[in-house]
């Protein structure tokens, strides 16, 4: 609730829910050549290979914009169901970049700095008036050199506030290859994030291959999540670099506490041959990665749910998102248990507010008292 | 027991449907190859706006691979999570406790007058035919 203000500053809101998971859309294809130079601005982009079949084509039916425009593509209407319809005070925007599916290394790294200049222009500059939209540095990861030289570019952008890879690469994200990009973002205080990326890339989504149905798919890529994770730890990323933080957006969350137990057991038999790590596996975790809880498992027994959440350390571990405009949404009122306070707390706001270093109060701005007119594009016939 | 007007009958052809507010809440008319159903707009799971979701039909199998389409337009498919659910009986198509109110919806012959009797009233002629909801 809005605070007056006593010494004549604008009045502050305390911040209470970030959304650690929502995607800006280009309004148009062509909106990103704008941002590349010759020889690349010619060419065609690569672009999302969409070969399952999600519902709903993969978004909200309702966050279509009026004018036929991609959902996800418009502010005002961003604002009103993220910002406004889920009382979000900061959300961490994550451009559906697809980088990693474009083989050669230096146009993806174009690629990926159009994509920084794009939004830098519009959903950080001039959709931003009250700063709630926040988002990650693209890169091309198949290209370390050119990766490092992105993030010196843009580290300091008050709001670029992580480094953003997609699940499909060539290699797990621990190999050394990679080492340069974490020192880089590690040097400037940006943790970075993994999010799942179009099912086509330099891997198949599933260690055997393309499974036949989306439902497959979609159970199984966090698979890939686990292998990146425990390449990042056996390689001992987090020794390496002892501030740098790792971020999984999107892969679900109920899977960690087996996966750490299991990689401290094999450590206690196995440790020889990685002499770096000065902790059990596990011990990596809550000080080193977060996870975001979209799309949360629904167990039948929701209470199962907070047993989870103990094993895992959510209230250290996990932040909360919503991956607007996205099918699989989830509303912070409903897709959860009942919650201890404090616990909610900690997974709605306090995690992310401390890895983003986001403050405990926003300004209040205008979007806090007048509903927004726009409207979603409507379905049916006689509406 | 409630009445609601809808609309004129003229005015949702099948294939349509309207959503409207009654007594505070959301309920969605559907017209579906002349028959009329309607559900709370309000999906019982994660409270999405359930009835702007696709009318859609209900894939079937007796073996593995094997897949046959039925009950087309009967189905409504949630706009967010994609759960589809029974028009007819507002219950989700795969086993679960999850079911959404349904309302009895009729066609009558109305006047004008007798309509005002209700709580919500509807300008028809009296010889329109004319969509209610009971709720």
């Amino acid at each position: 609730m809005a605070e007056a203000a006593t010494d004549g500053a604008a009045p502050e809101t305390p911040v209470t829910l970030i959304d650690c998971d929502v995607h800006p859309y280009l309004k148009r294809a062509d909106e990103l050549r704008e941002y590349l130079r010759e020889p690349w601005r010619s060419r065609t982009i690569p672009s999302r290979r969409q070969i399952y079949l999600p519902p709903g084509d993969g978004r909200r039916l309702d966050a279509l914009p009026e004018d036929g425009s991609p959902a996800g593509s418009d502010p005002k209407l961003v604002e009103k169901q993220v910002l406004q319809g889920i009382g979000a005070d900061y959300v961490v925007l994550i451009p559906s970049s697809s980088i990693s599916i474009i083989p050669d290394p230096v146009f993806a790294a174009e690629v990926a700095q159009a994509w920084n200049d794009w939004q830098i222009d519009t959903w950080l500059g001039k959709y931003n008036p009250h700063g709630r939209f926040k988002s990650s540095i693209v890169i091309a990861p198949q290209n370390p050199e050119r990766a490092v030289q992105e993030i010196e570019r843009l580290a300091g952008h008050p709001h670029l506030v992580q480094v953003l890879v997609g699940s499909s690469a060539s290699a797990a994200y621990g190999k050394r290859q990679y080492h340069p990009i974490w020192e880089a973002a590690a040097r400037h205080n940006l943790p970075a994030a993994l999010h799942v990326e179009s099912p086509v890339g330099p891997t198949p989504p599933s260690p055997l291959g393309y499974p036949t149905y989306f439902l497959e798919f979609h159970t199984l890529y966090p698979t890939i999540y686990m292998t990146h994770l425990v390449s990042l730890i056996a390689e001992g990323v987090f020794e390496k670099y002892p501030d740098f933080k790792f971020v999984f957006v999107e892969g679900g969350s109920a899977w960690l506490a087996p996966i750490m137990w299991r990689m401290d057991k094999d450590w206690r038999g196995a440790r020889a041959e990685v002499p770096w790590l000065k902790r059990p596996p596990s011990g990596y975790l809550r000080d080193h990665i977060r996870f975001s809880t979209q799309p949360i498992e629904e167990p039948a027994n929701p209470r199962h749910l907070l047993q989870i959440f103990e094993m895992m350390h959510a209230e250290r571990v996990l932040m909360f998102a919503s991956d607007y405009p996205h099918w699989d949404f989830d509303d912070p009122k409903r897709a959860f248990p009942p919650m201890p306070a404090a616990l909610q707390r900690r997974i709605f706001c306090e995690n992310a507010r401390e890895l983003y270093n986001l403050p405990a109060t926003r300004p209040v701005d205008v979007l806090d008292s007048k509903p927004l007119s726009v409207k979603a594009k409507t379905v049916g016939s006689t509406w | 027991m409630g009445r609601f007007v809808v609309c004129k009958v003229s005015e949702l052809p099948p294939g349509g449907r309207r959503i409207v507010r009654v007594n505070g809440r959301e309920i969605g008319v559907f017209n579906v190859k002349g028959r009329y159903y309607a559900l709370s707009n309000l999906c019982p799971h994660q409270s999405a706006p359930l009835c702007l979701g696709e009318l859609t039909g209900l894939t079937v199998s007796n073996e593995p691979g094997e897949i046959e389409w039925t009950r087309e337009g009967e189905i409504l498919r949630c706009p967010w999570h994609g759960w589809e659910f029974d028009i007819i009986s507002g219950r989700t198509v795969f086993q679960s406790r999850n079911r959404v109110k349904t309302y009895d919806v009729r066609v009558e012959k109305e006047s004008l007058g007798r309509l005002r009797e209700g709580v919500e009233t509807y300008p028809v002629t009296v010889e329109d035919e004319v969509v209610i909801l009971e709720y």
